[in-house]
């Protein structure tokens, strides 16, 4: 399909009800949802893997232990990356919808395989992780966790494909109607780009590694857990930290010449802040090899800051990948919706601020404590505020509802 | 009039149809997060029970089963979340579309309690014996408010999918006026009743395991009575939701859905009120294979029908009766700015103004018009419909008596679906071309043998009959 068709075919598709608010809105919600989502796909990712190979090597008690915690780490990091990937997959389709749907239908069987595979995935490693302890996990819990793991990579790479793919709307047509002939199977696996893949399962080894740190240095303050053990992980996470920072770069730099030229890549600033991002990341990683104790938040923090250049990065290649076909975001018809865009902003504060609030801070001071935790002034008060605050929004929800409802049918 | 339509490529599954993908995949997602928020109820309840008697015995169980019943269920309930999304985007993209850029808001709102819930399903697992019992208790019942919300804020989506209700949202084209639709507060009565007589069922499977005797006894008619609450709620909600129904759903459900599944759910209907009258009357008696039994059967022969059924009802549209299930536009939408797909499909046809048609088939010869006509079927009749006699979704051609005489069906393609009279059927009023295509194809899935007039290009059907 041509350019000017495509421009068209595009606009077409747009869904012509519009927006509720500014497209610069949906634009960076979209763009920084995805950052916790990246984050936790590449901790589940590393802990799947090392909780796997570190059963390889439980005969050493630090192994043991290793790869009891990080199987768990990978059980709670896949239920939160998939409740973290729905926000940007949202806003994804308010302004991206026909990129979406039009690469989600021509691949469509592996978009319900997707379900499958990764509800198979989590059992196996529900199963692993419950057969998991005390160095007594059978040979078969094992193969359901690298089951698992699989089925986990697999739908890493189904969300590349459909990524992939809609960012080339010339060939939608192409794809769909091959020789000729419509094809309504969707069945096929159209387009991929490996390097674009790899990179990001290199930014698993990285963050995965740097996470590691983190945990040594939560966990110091535990009586029951062994010094030797926690520096036993941070040395290990600064290795894998550094593997996975050379690999990324390596990986960006063939990701970059696989680019088509049209692009003008190279030209973007945004290229070489990220090129030189990963740079300081690597010579970060390297200083901190020998000295790994107190510097786990640190490479946390620059390891989201590195998540946060990539994902306004993929934003930027999207914008250019469609510059051709005249597709810009800002061109949605906005038809403003106070009322409900208040509504998530009160939900985001309210509850998200509150609840969330109260949960994480709650979690992270009783995890610290040996025994029980007796919350201190703050962590009750925000308990107050967070039960509060969501029986306040159903009150008012509801409320509202009533009064609409009443106006509109009575 | 749009120049062009913007319809999607389509994907087609046979036998079964998209609907029935989207339908298996809802039903998993139905029962697993009715249970999740129900058992955050049960949680809250019975954790506040354990520290006003101080019975210590019962957080014991909820730690034991905790994993089972609130993280297993809302992690399935959270991957099938998404795999309903999944499904209707890959099955009605049209439809998701329209739903997304009314309700991203209320959508985002829901995305903010679901993070929430999942961060809060660990804490209130994991926290049990680690925390103070004020705190936990805190925790405990702001997350079970926090469940009930996502459902709050679901049913709109929802109920709209039904009908507005009103016309003021078509004028309006207010997210709320769409959300809180004529519909919306009986069917989330419906859903909360139900949350609480599936808890019940589920809650089941914890009670029957208990040691001590008089708690066993205590937790089973609790649950008893939390089922048999919500299953006489659920047929009040019940009988107000059929009275805020828009009249195609009424006959729908009154002439195809009742006489389908009535049977099945009135018996459903009274072995889950025996169940909870014989668990309430005789706790000790309850086993835990059968609690597990209970909560199946709810979730085949209850919500396996209520999905299927609620899926038919809403022909021939599949959102805020605007869009049909073919993912046509039915109607202007002044309030958004949409516009009818029915005067550009009158005048053009759908061959010459969809992207998405290979070149040679956008002109209709004697060559391709079998061809032609397979394609336009599947577009306009598919979503709906099995195109192999023996299929399962509403199969065509035994809906139209397995005929293989082009033109008794294309009869009926140049009446009544020409002219949009029948209730539960989108208006397709194609060109009369597109629509001897059509008929050509339909007859020769009824057809012993391939069609003479594919065979023969000197005999096209005769066009222009009506």
């Amino acid at each position: 399909m041509d350019a000017a068709t495509t421009a068209s075919m595009l606009h077409t598709l747009q869904d012509p009800t519009g927006i509720p608010s500014h497209p610069l809105i949906f634009q960076v919600l979209m763009v920084f949802t995805w950052i916790p989502h990246i984050l936790f796909v590449n901790i589940s990712l590393g802990a799947a893997l090392m909780g796997l190979y570190a059963l390889t090597k439980r005969q050493d008690p630090h192994w043991q232990l290793f790869s009891e915690a990080m199987t768990k780490v990978a059980k709670v990091g896949v239920s939160l990356l998939i409740v973290l990937g729905v926000a940007p997959l949202l806003f994804t389709q308010t302004i991206y919808d026909p990129q979406w749907y039009a690469s989600n239908v021509l691949s469509a069987a592996w978009v319900i395989g997707f379900i499958f595979t990764l509800t198979i995935g989590y059992l196996a490693w529900f199963t692993f992780y419950m057969k998991n302890h005390g160095g007594h996990a059978p040979v078969w819990a094992f193969w359901l966790g690298v089951l698992g793991l699989s089925m986990f990579l697999l739908d890493g790479f189904i969300m590349h494909v459909l990524a992939y793919q809609g960012l080339h709307p010339e060939q939608w047509l192409a794809w769909y109607t091959p020789g000729g002939k419509v094809d309504m199977s969707g069945t096929g696996i159209h387009a991929y780009e490996l390097p674009r893949f790899g990179f990001f399962m290199a930014m698993s080894v990285t963050v995965f590694g740097a996470f590691l740190v983190a945990y040594g240095d939560y966990f110091k303050v535990r009586a029951d857990r062994a010094p030797a053990y926690l520096a036993f992980a941070r040395g290990l996470g600064t290795k894998i930290a550094l593997t996975g920072a050379v690999l990324q770069l390596l990986f960006l730099l063939w990701w970059l010449m696989d680019v088509p030229a049209g692009i003008h890549i190279w030209s973007h600033p945004m290229t070489w802040l990220l090129l030189a991002y990963l740079g300081v990341l690597v010579a970060a990683m390297w200083l901190a090899r020998n000295k790994a104790e107190g510097q786990g938040y640190r490479l946390m923090a620059l390891s989201v800051g590195m998540a946060a250049l990539v994902a306004i990065f993929r934003e930027v290649l999207r914008m250019a990948y469609m510059s051709p076909f005249h597709y810009n975001i800002l061109d949605y018809t906005v038809h403003w919706d106070v009322p409900s865009f208040a509504l998530f902003l009160f939900t985001m504060i309210g509850v998200g601020g509150l609840m969330g609030g109260f949960i994480i801070t709650l979690v992270y001071k009783a995890g610290r404590v040996q025994g029980a935790y007796q919350a201190d002034a703050g962590v009750s008060k925000l308990g107050t505020g967070s039960l509060a605050s969501t029986v306040i929004w159903v009150a008012a929800f509801l409320g509202v509802g009533i009064w609409i409802w009443l106006r509109n049918n009575g | 009039m749009n120049e062009m339509l913007g319809l999607y490529p389509q994907w087609y599954v046979p036998g079964i149809g998209t609907a029935w993908v989207m339908g298996i995949i809802g039903t998993i997602h139905v029962l697993a997060s009715h249970t999740s928020v129900g058992a955050a109820w049960l949680f809250a309840l019975l954790a506040t029970k354990s520290v006003a008697e101080n019975k210590p015995e019962i957080m014991v169980y909820l730690k034991r089963y905790g994993m089972f019943l609130l993280v297993f269920s809302y992690i399935i309930g959270s991957v099938t979340g998404p795999g309903i999304w999944y499904s209707v985007t890959v099955a009605s993209p049209r439809g998701i579309s329209g739903l997304i850029h009314n309700f991203v808001w209320l959508w985002a709102s829901e995305w903010v309690f679901f993070f929430v819930e999942v961060i809060g399903v660990y804490a209130m697992v994991y926290l049990i014996g680690k925390i103070d019992n004020k705190t936990y208790l805190k925790l405990a019942w702001s997350f079970a408010v926090a469940s009930w919300a996502t459902m709050i804020l679901i049913v709109p989506i929802l109920s709209f999918m039904m009908w507005p209700g009103n016309d003021r949202w078509y004028h309006t084209g207010s997210t709320f006026d769409a959300a809180f639709n004529l519909n919306y507060f009986a069917h989330l009565g419906i859903r909360t009743a139900f949350m609480f007589a599936v808890a019940g069922a589920v809650g089941g499977i914890i009670a029957a395991t208990m040691k001590d005797r008089e708690t066993r006894i205590e937790i089973t008619r609790f649950l008893s009575k939390m089922g048999l609450a919500g299953m006489f709620l659920m047929i009040v909600m019940f009988m107000w939701y059929t009275a805020t129904l828009p009249p195609n759903a009424r006959l729908i459900m009154d002439t195809q859905m009742m006489p389908k599944y009535g049977s099945t759910l009135a018996a459903l209907l009274i072995a889950t009120l025996i169940y909870f009258g014989l668990t309430a009357w005789k706790p000790l008696q309850l086993r835990q294979g059968f609690a597990i039994a209970m909560t199946f059967a709810i979730g085949l022969f209850g919500l396996w029908p209520e999905e299927r059924s609620r899926e038919s009802m809403r022909k021939p549209y599949v959102a805020g009766q605007y869009i049909y299930s073919n993912q046509f536009f039915s109607r202007d939408v002044p309030g958004k700015g949409v516009i009818s797909d029915m005067p550009l499909i009158a005048e053009k046809g759908v061959l010459a103004t969809d992207y998405f048609i290979p070149a040679e088939l956008r002109t209709i010869t004697p060559e391709n018009q079998l061809r032609a006509g397979e394609l336009l079927t599947r577009v306009m009749c598919a979503n709906c419909h099995s195109l192999e006699p023996d299929g399962a979704l509403r199969p065509l051609p035994a809906l139209l008596g397995h005929s293989d005489e082009p033109k008794m069906i294309k009869a009926y393609l140049d009446g009544a679906l020409y002219h949009g009279m029948i209730p539960y059927m989108p208006k397709m009023p194609l060109p009369d071309d597109e629509r001897a295509a059509m008929a050509l194809y339909i007859a020769s899935l009824s057809a012993p043998q391939p069609p003479v007039i594919a065979a023969n290009p000197a005999k096209p059907i005769q066009q222009g009959v009506n």
